[in-house]
């Protein structure tokens, strides 16, 4: 008994350790971590953002990796192309026409991201699945409120569309650098929400506002994004330009005239002065 | 052209000391010419190695350099103020000390622009006065008024100077250059009325119009400080403080001037303890009214509580900081001349000379403090750890600048005074001579002379 | 008089005409500074801009080249920054940030962080400062050839290539904010090279004055500024006064909106410079005063605690 236990004792033990040597042959390794979101902007644009991370004590942006994009398909993986990481360790892949890329009956597409790594740098994979959506801002006016709708439809495979309800949207109004969020609703069975417009924000020159909606993270439709623009915002005039004043170019045109009189007085005279000279060496006596 | 006898002895005089040079004369000449070496090195040494080689940092951006500017600015009002001034009142004494004043002028309205130059980090670019000027700076308020000033005082010093280089031209000089100039500058004067009414004519435009333009030029320099928002320097009675400043420091670089040219040229007989005694009346009127506005201006500011100027006036009055400086310049360097000078038991040549050389120094560093301290308390908390940015201190670069400067000074005087007659040996016009002086002179020995003998019977009696 | 009636009033004539006609040559050299120096103003053109507005331009500050107007500005906007004194913990980022973009010494600083305390008995805080880029700019005024000027969007720029060094807008600038290049400054080989222009600031030049210029190459592209986005605590905000939204890089406000509800206020808003910096007072601090000791020398630390911190 004792023996048949001390047996069973060491094979786990030696076992251990094998493991243990393996692990410490892969510990050797840096790290990877790579991260792929969806966005889709305008109906138009649409694009995966990868971000790669190595980790270095901690994780950190990992610069100039070439990551492998691969559409999955039913059967097979189709390479469709690389890129390589900026210094913040991102980088796009937009998303064509391309017929390589396998959609699915429901119009689903699936991608895979690789980064390969070498004999320093462990691989990492990752992939997602993402259906296409159609979104739409509009505008309109029922006695004289002004409201902004946002309707959201799944785009298939033929282009039909079918309404997404219960989906939330933020709405913000668009900045120089940032968005300016004011409203969040969820859509109704119709795929559609009503949001009233925000008439007291400035828009430019001709009150021209820009609606930014977006839909964030949704495990099926990635990130979406789409704009609106209309006129309904607070005219904010041009600042009139400053003409003549202390701190602008030209000056005061009190100033001017005050220097122009003093300078002339003054030099005026000295001229007179060397006008003299010119007198007196004239009026000589004839010798 | 018929001579005065009196003008001829004085022409003779003068003459034989413009071409010859004495011993001392020499040694003098060797000191300034060392200082201004050392001038030249360190103007060098800053131009390659840039501003840093100053005491000068982002708190107290201007140092000596501007207190030395407003310094010669500020003695160039003995030329245009006392000259012009004199002139026009036609005071009978003025003859001797006018010439003495104005040459005073032009070398410090060269001089002190100088050192501008000197603290502008990019000299390269200084056509962009002229490309660019704003006329709503301050800056370029002066440098238009400056470079009128000086136009106006060279004009003012020839003509007050052409019947002296017209007899300079008939004198049977050694060498051929000196005729040539001197016929060249004295526009064929020969003394006939027209002349002299001419002659007139512009000496009376110009004293005329050289006051108001000292009073504006020193008063746009006091609006470079005056125009900005910080304690001590936004006053509004800065430009008259300044003119006044001007003037009392003017007076007493002239007296030291007289002082050292009757000692060395041995003038005694033309400028006089009678010369010393008025323009120590002047120095002593000036004196206090330069106190006056001292007393006004700190008073106001002690007297209230406003804490950005509290923290100016703590730092003049504070013993470990510059209240020694204050004390000698706002003070001493007021009370004193006005003592020396009221009292007639310690009125002579020699104790007008020391309190105006007093009076001088004190009115440096009396810039000193009105420029540093400014600057050195922010609105703002100094929170800088770096002790050359908390507390200016001029650097050896500076200080051997700014003596080359007052060297450089010195030096061209001399050139001057050999080049032309330190006063003037012609007379001035029809009403003043040097036998009206004289006179003037005998007078006042003969009252005390009869004095002394009454009192002497009296006593004997 | 030997002379005859006829030279004496020839002379009179002569000796009064030509000095008139000289002065009035003088006065209308001079006259022609009284006008405007630019072109047909009130002229505007529709232009379509970057962010897809329509906004009206003056025609005078379109240029035919791609280069931006560095004098003019970006048009439309109004740049405004807000900075939240209940947030700020000293932790210095915004000033090596901004150091570290502009090539600048670690000993010049053009965001600055001082130890306020307003009077003895109030508690101290910490308060970073920019250049304040005032609507009134006592430096702009001062400055004898237009080096340093105000524009449309609000920031006052320094050109340093027309800086003559006179430093005539340090002493006009009543809140310290501008820095001198006393010497050559040790740039890196890639910023030595790069065009200067006066809204990047880079490369600096020696004897010429620098300050914080709010980024606006930065704000072109919509790339908030370094001291805005490094901060960890998300103290300064930054953004457009016409669009009313300022943003610290992770939350976005209404700037009306912030300032109201907040209370904020400039400083030392009586010497009338009209600044476009904000402050929200520190109120609900989320740091005590002394947590920013951290960042700081012994000898600074020692400082700060002995004397009454200077105030306002």
């Amino acid at each position: 008994m004792n023996m048949r236990y001390r047996n069973f004792l060491l094979i786990i033990i030696i076992a251990l350790f094998s493991n243990s040597a393996l692990l410490a042959q892969s510990d050797k390794k840096k790290t990877t971590k790579i991260r792929v979101e969806y966005f889709n902007k305008n109906n138009t644009t649409e694009y995966l953002l990868l971000t790669l991370r190595i980790k270095e004590d901690r994780y950190i942006p990992f610069e100039d990796a070439t990551v492998l994009i691969y559409s999955v398909g039913d059967t097979s993986n189709v390479l469709l192309d690389k890129v390589v990481s900026n210094y913040k360790g991102e980088a796009k892949f937009y998303i064509s026409d391309d017929p390589l890329i396998f959609r699915d009956s429901t119009g689903q597409m699936t991608f895979e991201a690789e980064y390969v790594g070498d004999d320093q740098i462990k691989s990492d994979k990752e992939s997602i699945s993402i259906k296409k959506v159609n979104m739409e801002v509009s505008f309109f006016q029922k006695d004289t409120v002004k409201y902004i709708e946002v309707s959201v439809n799944e785009m298939a495979f033929d282009d039909q569309k079918s309404p997404l309800s219960d989906m939330e949207i933020k709405l913000s109004v668009k900045g120089t650098f940032s968005n300016l969020k004011f409203a969040d609703e969820k859509t109704d069975e119709n795929g559609k929400v009503i949001f009233e417009f925000p008439i007291t924000m400035p828009g430019d020159t001709i009150g021209n506002l820009t609606i930014v909606s977006k839909i964030e993270d949704n495990d099926v439709y990635g990130n979406i994004e789409s704009e609106g623009e209309i006129n309904w915002g607070v005219i904010v005039p041009l600042a009139p330009e400053k003409h003549r004043g202390l701190g602008d170019t030209d000056a005061p045109l009190w100033m001017v005239y005050t220097l122009i009189i003093l300078l002339s007085a003054v030099w005026f005279h000295y001229i007179y002065v060397i006008f003299l000279f010119f007198k007196i060496k004239m009026a000589r006596k004839a010798i | 052209m018929d001579q005065d006898p009196k003008t001829t002895r004085a022409l003779n005089f003068f003459a034989a000391q413009m071409v010859s040079i004495s011993k001392s004369g020499i040694i003098q000449l060797i000191i300034l010419s060392l200082f201004i070496l050392g001038g030249l090195y360190a103007l060098i040494v800053q131009i390659i190695e840039g501003h840093i080689v100053t005491g000068m940092r982002d708190n107290v951006v201007w140092g000596i350099y501007i207190v030395n500017f407003i310094f010669f600015i500020g003695i160039s009002y003995a030329g245009a103020l006392i000259s012009g001034i004199l002139h026009l009142l036609g005071v009978p004494w003025r003859t001797p000390i006018i010439r003495i004043a104005e040459i005073i002028t032009v070398i410090s309205t060269i001089i002190g622009p100088a050192y501008i130059l000197l603290c502008m980090g990019r000299l390269d670019r200084l056509d962009h006065l002229a490309l660019y000027g704003r006329i709503q700076s301050p800056i370029i308020w002066d440098v238009l008024a400056i470079t009128t000033y000086l136009i106006g005082s060279i004009i003012f010093l020839y003509l007050a100077s052409i019947r002296d280089l017209a007899l300079l031209r008939d004198y049977p000089f050694k060498s051929k250059w000196r005729h040539k100039v001197y016929k060249f500058l004295a526009l064929d004067f020969n003394g006939t009325a027209k002349q002299n009414r001419y002659l007139e004519r512009g000496l009376n435009i110009m004293s005329a119009i050289i006051i108001p333009l000292a009073i504006l030029v020193h008063s746009v320099l006091a609006w470079i400080f005056g125009m900005t928002l910080r304690p001590g320097w936004h006053s509004t009675i800065f430009a008259p403080y300044f003119v006044v400043a001007a003037v009392f420091s003017g007076t007493g670089v002239l007296i030291i001037a007289m002082w050292v040219f009757r000692k060395y040229y041995h003038l005694e007989a033309y400028i006089t303890k009678i010369h010393f005694n008025y323009l120590g009346i002047i120095l002593m009127i000036l004196g206090a009214l330069y106190g006056y506005f001292t007393f006004s201006e700190y008073l106001t500011s002690w007297y209230g509580s406003e804490t950005w100027e509290m923290e100016v006036l703590y730092r003049l009055f504070d013993v470990n900081e510059y209240w020694w400086l204050f004390f000698f310049a706002a003070i001493v360097g007021v009370l004193l001349p006005i003592i020396v000078i009221l009292i007639p038991r310690f009125r002579n040549i020699n104790s007008i000379t020391a309190v105006s050389a007093i009076a001088v120094l004190a009115l440096w560093i009396k810039r000193y403090l009105i420029i540093i301290p400014t600057l050195e308390t922010p609105l703002l908390p100094l929170q800088d750890m770096r002790t050359e940015y908390i507390h200016y201190s001029p650097t050896l670069i500076e200080w051997l600048l700014t003596f080359s400067g007052v060297a450089l000074f010195c030096l061209l005087f001399f050139l001057f005074s050999k080049f032309i007659p330190i006063i003037t040996v012609s007379k001035t016009d029809d009403r003043k001579d040097y036998s009206e002086l004289r006179t003037l002179v005998m007078k006042r020995i003969m009252k005390r002379k009869l004095k002394e003998a009454q009192l002497k019977e009296f006593n004997k009696s | 008089m030997e002379e005859g009636k006829n030279t004496q009033s020839r002379r009179k004539f002569f000796s009064n005409t030509i000095p008139l006609a000289l002065g009035a040559i003088t006065g209308i050299g001079l006259l022609s500074q009284s006008c405007n120096n630019d072109e047909e103003e009130g002229e505007t053109v529709s232009v379509l801009s970057s962010d897809g507005q329509l906004v009206q331009v003056k025609k005078s500050a379109m240029t035919p080249t791609a280069s931006p107007n560095v004098r003019q500005g970006i048009p439309g906007k109004s740049f405004v920054m807000v900075i939240d004194l209940a947030k700020c913990k000293n932790a210095r980022k915004c000033v090596s940030k901004c150091q570290k973009m502009h090539g600048l010494s670690t000993e010049d600083e053009w965001m600055k962080v001082f130890l306020m305390q307003d009077s003895n008995d109030t508690a101290p805080y910490w308060f970073p400062k920019p250049c304040f880029h005032c609507n009134q700019p006592p430096c702009v005024k001062v400055c004898p050839v237009g080096a340093t000027y105000k524009r449309t969007d609000g920031i006052v720029l320094v050109d340093n290539e027309r800086c003559i060094g006179c430093k005539f807008c340090m002493t006009a600038c009543p809140y310290s904010s501008r820095v001198f290049q006393w010497k050559e400054a040790e740039l890196s080989e890639e910023m030595a090279e790069r065009d200067y222009s006066p809204e990047s600031s880079v490369p600096s030049k020696v004897g010429t004055v620098g300050k914080c210029d709010f980024c606006p190459d930065m704000a072109r592209k919509g790339i908030l500024p370094d001291c805005v986005s490094g901060c960890p605590n998300g103290v300064i905000y930054f953004g457009d006064k016409n669009e009313d939204i300022v943003t610290n890089g992770n939350e976005s406000f209404r700037f009306s909106k912030l300032i109201h509800d907040r209370a904020g206020y400039h400083y030392m808003a009586e010497l009338g410079t009209e600044p476009n910096v904000y402050y929200l007072p520190p109120v609900n601090r989320i740091f005590d005063y002394e947590d920013g000791f951290e960042n700081l020398s012994e000898d600074q630390i020692k400082f700060f605690k002995s004397s009454t911190v200077k105030k306002h």
